[in-house]
């Protein structure tokens, strides 16, 4: 285990503004996430795991507290500066406008080309490894409608990968997808944490998978937020509560 | 690929010295030869090469706009026209037109055409505004379509409730710029028209990260370190000066906004927006150029409406999209 947290919560409370009234959702929560983590977020619909996601991503202000990233406040980065610590890999559909796989994955290494966005041949290369390593390299030249679920799953973990992250926060990625590429998608995240030693967080429904793969389980329920080890799960009454008992 | 993009913007480029010199010599009641040109030519100089800058700054401008547009709202069928931008800048025209003259601004030619230019960009960031909070509510880009179209009537309806209370002289000149004309510009319009035009599409050079990223949407976007909400308000206000510009000078062209993007999406297979902001251009000034030519050679000394043409070129095309449900 590294010493130093890549993520630390500093009693944070989270949630968002709605018409003038403040909704928080997870209160007061202090967590470490450390490199080589495969940290895997689990509770019910609407406990607040997007939230957290677009909170950590800096996507949402938090309403209280702070996050820190290599130990300095996310608010003290800029965009450009975050995005070469932080990939977000969300649920929205992307696609049209003649947009491929490749120029997805490419759109990755952005915080790192100059303001006319030239790919030079070391971003290339980045682009390119980014691609081998989640096994799309023959789909890179199709558009993106043309692209199955599991593919298109894919290409956007490639474009998290090209931003060369030391974080990847990654929401329901495997929601859509059938069971062998479900089962695929985790032996990736997997394959980043233990050879690129990345930190990476995945919420899912998917208990079973996440109990195989995850080193750690983030268990958010509406009361509790408690982040215990994958061996300890079956006995955590939290975990439990939000549908372990059933596996 | 690579070879294949230099040898289509070199067709692009040739076919623009074509287009341009049939519009300069021939896009008129009487061909002109290069052999009997001169320094004195008045129709040469007052009329054919003001039309001919003015086609390539208005076909210019409106695609970028379109562009632009189609980029901001991740909607191929976005454009100034179709949402309804253009009327939008044509009725802040009449209505600076009126209150200019009573208030007795259209006197001096500079601070005239300035107050008309400044009204129809701040009626191009009203309705690109208003625009955009629909679009929030709704996500259908056929509806948003729809919105556009009810917009640019609403507009219309008040454009002629103006009309009613204008005197025979400014009607007229309502009536026919209302048509859309590359007709009407002066070379001493030129002088307003093409410095505020360049430096608009210069300034979108500061914007090809933005304009590629946003195409990811809201949250790919910042993570990937475009600032979504100010990149938005630059373009959106870049847009908006250039469609707002281009009404003033040539009242509401239809279709070009729209229909050129779609055009170079389809003949560039690229998702690279700077790759298409040159090709927009290109094909923009090449459109309206040819559409110039004919509309005055097609009928001998008739000169037809240029919306005429545009919408002949650009409507069919929006259709096949529609029915064609693959977004280009």
């Amino acid at each position: 285990m590294e010493n130093k947290p890549c993520i630390e919560f500093k009693n944070i409370t989270l949630g968002y503004k709605k018409t003038g009234e403040t909704i928080s959702i997870l209160k007061n929560i202090n967590l470490s996430f450390f490199e080589g983590d495969l940290i895997g977020i689990v509770g019910l619909n609407g406990v607040g795991k997007s939230t957290l996601i677009k909170s950590l991503s800096g996507l949402l202000p938090v309403l209280k507290g702070e996050i820190l990233i290599d130990e300095k406040p996310i608010s003290n980065y800029n965009l450009n500066e975050l995005a070469k610590k932080i990939a977000i890999v969300l649920t929205e559909k992307i696609g049209g406008f003649n947009l491929t796989a490749f120029d997805v994955v490419s759109a990755g290494q952005m915080p790192y080309t100059n303001s006319f966005n030239k790919l030079s041949s070391h971003n290339l290369e980045i682009i390119d490894a980014a691609i081998s390593t989640c096994g799309i390299a023959e789909h890179q030249n199709k558009l993106l409608y043309e692209l199955s679920d599991g593919l298109f799953q894919k290409t956007i973990i490639a474009k998290a990968l090209a931003q060369q992250t030391p974080i990847m926060l990654l929401d329901e990625p495997s929601a859509f997808l059938d069971f062998a590429s479900k089962h695929e998608l985790f032996l990736l995240l997997k394959k980043l944490t233990e050879e690129q030693k990345k930190c990476v967080l995945v919420s899912s429904h998917d208990l079973d998978l996440i109990l195989k793969y995850c080193t750690k389980l983030l268990v958010i329920s509406t009361t509790k937020v408690e982040l215990i080890s994958s061996s300890e799960a079956k006995t955590n009454a939290t975990f439990k509560e939000i549908g372990g008992r059933f596996i | 690929m690579q070879e294949n993009t230099g040898i289509k913007f070199l067709v692009l480029i040739i076919l623009l010295f074509i287009a341009g010199y049939l519009s300069l010599f021939f896009a008129g009641s009487e061909s002109i030869t290069v052999s009997e040109l001169s320094l004195n030519n008045f129709i040469f100089w007052q009329i054919r090469f003001p039309k001919t800058l003015t086609a390539i700054l208005a076909g210019s401008t409106l695609s970028a706009a379109g562009l632009i547009l189609q980029i901001i709202f991740r909607n191929p069928l976005a454009g100034p026209y179709v949402l309804g931008i253009s009327s939008g800048a044509s009725l802040m025209v009449s209505l600076s037109i009126l209150a200019g003259g009573s208030l007795n601004l259209l006197s001096n030619f500079f601070i005239g055409k300035s107050f008309i230019v400044v009204s129809a960009i701040a009626g191009s960031v009203l309705v690109t505004t208003l625009i955009l909070a629909i679009s929030k509510k709704v996500n259908s880009s056929v509806i948003l379509l729809l919105i556009g179209l009810m917009i640019s009537q609403i507009c219309g309806a008040l454009q002629i409730g103006l009309e009613y209370f204008s005197d025979a002289t400014s009607l007229k000149s309502f009536v026919t710029w209302g048509m859309g004309s590359l007709a009407n510009t002066t070379n001493f319009d030129l002088l307003i028209f093409l410095p505020i035009a360049l430096i608009s599409l210069l300034a979108l050079l500061f914007f090809i990260k933005p304009l590629n990223a946003l195409l990811l949407g809201e949250n790919y976007s910042q993570n990937i370190g475009v600032n979504f909400n100010s990149s938005r308000f630059y373009l959106i206000f870049i847009s908006s000066v250039l469609t707002g510009l281009t009404t003033a000078f040539c009242g509401p062209i239809a279709f070009v906004g729209i229909a050129v993007p779609i055009l170079s999406r389809m003949i560039f297979k690229s998702s690279k927006q700077q790759l298409h902001l040159a090709s927009c251009i290109l094909l923009g000034s090449i459109i309206l150029l040819f559409s110039d030519t004919l509309a005055n050679t097609l009928i001998k000394n008739i000169s037809l409406p240029i919306n005429m043409l545009t919408t002949f070129i650009g409507a069919p095309l929006v259709i096949y999209l529609m029915f064609k449900n693959k977004s280009w």
